[in-house]
């Protein structure tokens, strides 16, 4: 029992070789597109070295949102759409950690898409990563804020009506500072995208095309190949934000004959961690108890 | 035993908050005590706006009903304040501005004063007019010119010796104008005591007891503790105003998560949308401190107004069963006390407690009778900083009180998954392929039973579960719960007095109830149940715990807070026909 657990054993990232997955057997059909990210984000974390006791993986609910349980680091498999709040709690309290945030695009765009412009716009230090399978897996297949037009599915049996969202506009608009976008059919790409987001210092969401093999029979494998092209394959400069904006939208403007993928904008800006005054003393989860003087002194102001 | 009902009425922006506030300093560093509470509603300008403060010279618990003095600053603070004034009330108005026509007749003192000539010829500030104003209460109270000076000068010190010159000519102008005479001799016993509301107790009693993140969305009448947590931000906690109430509660829960303690607050309405997230708490052990401050009816409802009809709602929010505390602070002293204990009962029995609170307590003021800093005793309960076991660690492991060990992120060995599906000793999840296999349909009712059991355990280990019992010889008792409980112990005085032998049970901690002790203390007693909702509350719960059906009741679900003097008048209603 600990009155204070301050003088724990928090790592500091020590650059050690280390097994971070789990023995636990995945989830996901033969197939599904979150099995590359899931070798992707391994990759990238086998790379970079970080101490798996510093690595916290957050998770709202849906098929891909099993991921956490794949690894042997921390985390929190959390409600549908919570996953960034939860994220968000993790990291102001011991912002020492590496956070990534792993869930679908129903997780990240519908029910927690509030949740995605503030934390983009606060800019902490972490990584979420959206399988963007353009359907509800779980549920067994219904429509997704990313399903295109026309898309039929157990809920939309006529064609969907609405437009998708457009999850690299967004993100670029609400302020992230690290936003990519990979596919599974790449792992070598994808874990050079997340590692890439891990290493950024600022929000980084990276959308990943990770197709649903048993619900979504529009946009598969065999879908994506033709039409996606990379990024630095033209010459697309990252630092400038009117160019990623324009690539953002070629996939609607080319009716999806052309869809970029790759590193489409990064920017440096001070993350929350810089400016957020109570981190000058450290992690808030490193800082003592407050003495009984100083909790003298906070009475006083009631005198 | 002397104590004076002082009401300030005006408009919002006419600072009559400021000017209560000057009032209650005053008489907190003079030895008196000091109950004051506001009326007020959802506008920001304009509106009408009142601010009373009694001063006594014995422990109060309540504002009071009739106002003795009145400072109206308005035309509105006279229409409005006629019914509240006690016989032979003294009445402080502008004689420039305001017209005093509708008093004739009642037996009430006038003193004119031309506060606004005196303001700005004094200074140029016409909101000195207020200054003018307490000068003449203070005069009237009894309280020295001294005792002014010395709190507005540590209080406006900073702004400069002008402005502290400034407000003791205008208040000497006030306290020596013509006619205003010492009309009540309220002396202090010497001892400085500090005046607070219950955001600012719960606050501190929060800071004291470690808690390092507070997460919020603005809501009255919690939005005190967002306003006190953002002040000390640098001050080694951390507030971050959150995009909704559904973000407020998941980030605190992984801040606690992450190894810190962590509270999040709102009202009923915010409360609503966090209710999914406190099953979450529940369901993966994480300790968490929830406060719900409760306003006038459902929906929106009456915002500046206070209810206590949210008890069943907190009882029962959220879907399935999970282990969960329900406290309700009964007075601000109560409010430091109880928070460090809700830390503590989230961390040994990682649940959510919820501090159930109302706009009354959260915003009332009160001198406290002391807060010792050395007292507060911090209780992380089981967290290991090694996996001992040796193999995978085991975060939700079946332990004979149900409590496992938890573990912080950052330390080596002991990593784990916690997840919101149901799951196994290792946190791995049985909710996907295993659910419905024999093995597993006894994991789900061993670890349901595991958590549950912790419910059992605080009832034994614990001794707070039970009513509290004023005057156990009494004949008849009054039951209540919360920030009611003052009103009742008034009125059990204000009885007492008049030769009834009344006491009071009132519960401050009402989830989990031990049902034994608390049907003991009921049982063959004659009751009354007060409390400030329609379908009394409470007494389903005492019914639901006891099977104790107390037939009569005082209700009240006006929005206004409860007094003494009106529970005591309906209680002899009741007494007559008992
Ligand atoms: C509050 C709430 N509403 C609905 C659900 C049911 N639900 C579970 S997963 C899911 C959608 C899954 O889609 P997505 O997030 O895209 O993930 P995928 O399964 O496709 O990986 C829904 C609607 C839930 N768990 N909680
Ligand atoms: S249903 Fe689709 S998303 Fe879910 S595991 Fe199967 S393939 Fe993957």
């Amino acid at each position: 029992m600990a009155e204070n657990i301050t003088n724990q054993n928090i790592t500091q990232g020590a650059k050690t070789k280390q097994v971070y997955t789990s023995t636990n057997k995945p989830i996901w059909c033969a197939g599904c597109g979150d099995y590359s990210v899931f070798a992707s984000i391994n990759k990238a974390l086998t790379e970079l070295g970080i101490d798996k006791s510093s690595v916290a993986i957050v998770s709202g609910i849906g098929c891909s949102s099993a991921m956490p349980h794949s690894f042997s680091t921390y985390g929190v498999h959390s409600l549908h759409g919570r996953l960034l709040p939860t994220a968000t709690g993790i990291k102001l309290a011991n912002s020492s950690l590496t956070v990534i945030g792993t869930g679908g695009d129903g997780d990240g765009y519908g029910i927690g898409g509030g949740h995605l412009m503030h934390t983009a716009r606060r800019n902490l230090d972490m990584t979420y990563i959206i399988m963007d399978n353009e359907t509800y897996g779980l549920t067994t297949g219904q429509t997704s804020p990313t399903a295109l037009l026309g898309h039929k599915t157990k809920s939309t049996p006529f064609g969907v009506i609405e437009m998708p969202v457009n999850p690299m506009a967004l993100a670029i608009s609400a302020g992230a500072t690290y936003v990519a976008r990979g596919f599974s059919g790449d792992v070598a790409h994808l874990s050079q995208l997340i590692k890439g987001g891990i290493e950024h210092k600022g929000f980084a969401l990276i959308d990943i095309f990770s197709p649903c093999v048993t619900f979504n029979h529009d946009n598969t494998y065999d879908w994506f190949r033709p039409r996606i092209y990379k990024l630095d394959s033209v010459g697309h400069d990252p630092s400038n934000l009117n160019a990623a904006m324009e690539k953002a939208f070629e996939d609607v403007q080319t009716k999806y004959e052309k869809i970029p993928i790759g590193l489409f904008y990064k920017t440096s800006r001070p993350t929350y961690e810089d400016l957020e005054l109570s981190f000058k003393n450290g992690p808030l989860v490193k800082q003592e108890m407050p003495t009984k003087e100083q909790i003298q002194s906070i009475l006083e102001e009631n005198l | 035993m002397t104590n004076v009902c002082v009401r300030i009425a005006g408009a919002n922006g006419d600072g009559v908050e400021s000017s209560g506030g000057l009032l209650v300093k005053i008489a907190a560093r003079n030895g008196l005590k000091v109950f004051g509470y506001r009326g007020y509603q959802s506008i920001i300008r304009g509106g009408h706006v009142w601010y009373q403060i009694r001063i006594g010279d014995e422990k109060l618990y309540g504002h009071g009903n009739k106002v003795d003095i009145l400072i109206a600053l308005n035309q509105d603070g006279i229409k409005n304040q006629k019914n509240h004034l006690n016989k032979g009330a003294f009445v402080i108005y502008d004689n420039t501005k305001v017209n005093v026509d509708l008093l004739k007749g009642l037996d009430v003192k006038l003193i004119g004063i031309p506060l606004l000539d005196i303001a700005v010829t004094t200074s140029g500030d016409p909101i000195m007019r207020n200054t003018v104003a307490v000068g003449a209460v203070i005069k009237l109270l009894g309280i020295s010119m001294e005792a002014f000076e010395q709190v507005i000068t540590s209080m406006f010190g900073r702004k400069g010796e002008k402005t502290v010159k400034d407000n003791i000519v205008a208040a000497s102008k006030g306290f020596n104008f013509e006619g205003v005479v010492s009309s009540y001799k309220l002396i202090g016993d010497g001892k400085q005591r500090y005046s607070m509301d219950g955001n600012t107790a719960l606050s501190i009693s929060a800071y004291a007891s470690g808690c390092k993140f507070y997460a919020a969305y603005p809501m009255t009448p919690a939005s005190g503790i967002l306003h006190w947590f953002a002040a000390h931000d640098h001050k080694g906690v951390l507030f971050k105003q959150s995009e909704d109430e559904i973000a407020a509660i998941n980030m605190a829960i992984g801040a606690s998560y992450a190894g810190v303690r962590a509270m999040c607050g709102t009202s009923g309405g915010g409360f609503s949308l966090m209710t999914e997230a406190l099953g979450y708490a529940g369901m993966i052990e994480t300790p968490l401190v929830v406060v719900e401050s409760q306003r006038t009816g459902p929906s929106t409802g009456l915002p500046t107004k206070t209810e206590q009809a949210d008890l069943l709602f907190v009882m029962h929010a959220s879907q399935g069963e999970y282990p969960r505390i329900v406290v309700a602070p009964r007075d601000i002293d109560e409010c430091f006390t109880i928070t460090t204990q809700a830390f503590n009962l989230a961390d040994k029995y990682q649940c959510p407690v919820i501090i159930l609170m109302d706009l009354f307590i959260s915003e009332h003021i009160e001198t406290i009778e002391g807060f010792d800093a050395s007292s507060v005793k911090i209780e992380r309960g089981k967290i290991t900083m090694t996996n001992t076991g040796g193999g995978r660690f085991k975060r939700y492991e079946y332990s004979e009180d149900g409590v496992s060990s938890r573990s912080i992120p950052g330390t080596k060995g002991t990593e784990f998954i916690a997840p919101t599906d149901e799951h196994d000793e290792y946190g791995d999840l049985i909710s996907d392929a295993f659910s419905g296999l024999d093995e597993y349909v006894e994991m789900r009712v061993k670890m349901h039973e595991k958590r549950m059991r912790k419910m059992d355990m605080m009832l034994k280990n614990e001794e707070y579960f039970v009513p509290k019992i004023e005057n156990p010889s009494a004949k008849i008792f009054l039951v209540t719960f919360g920030s009611t409980t003052e009103a009742v112990r008034e009125a059990v005085v204000l009885l007492n007095k008049k030769g009834f032998e009344f006491g009071v049970i009132s519960f401050n901690y009402l989830l989990p109830l031990d049902k034994e002790k608390t049907t003991a203390i009921l049982q063959g007693k004659k009751l009354i149940d007060v409390e400030c909702n329609y379908t009394a509350q409470l007494a389903q719960v005492i019914m639901m715990n006891t099977g104790i059906d107390i037939k009569n009741k005082i209700l009240k679900y006006d929005g206004e807070a409860i007094t003494g003097e009106e529970i005591a008048e309906k209680v002899e209603k009741l007494y007559n026909s008992m």
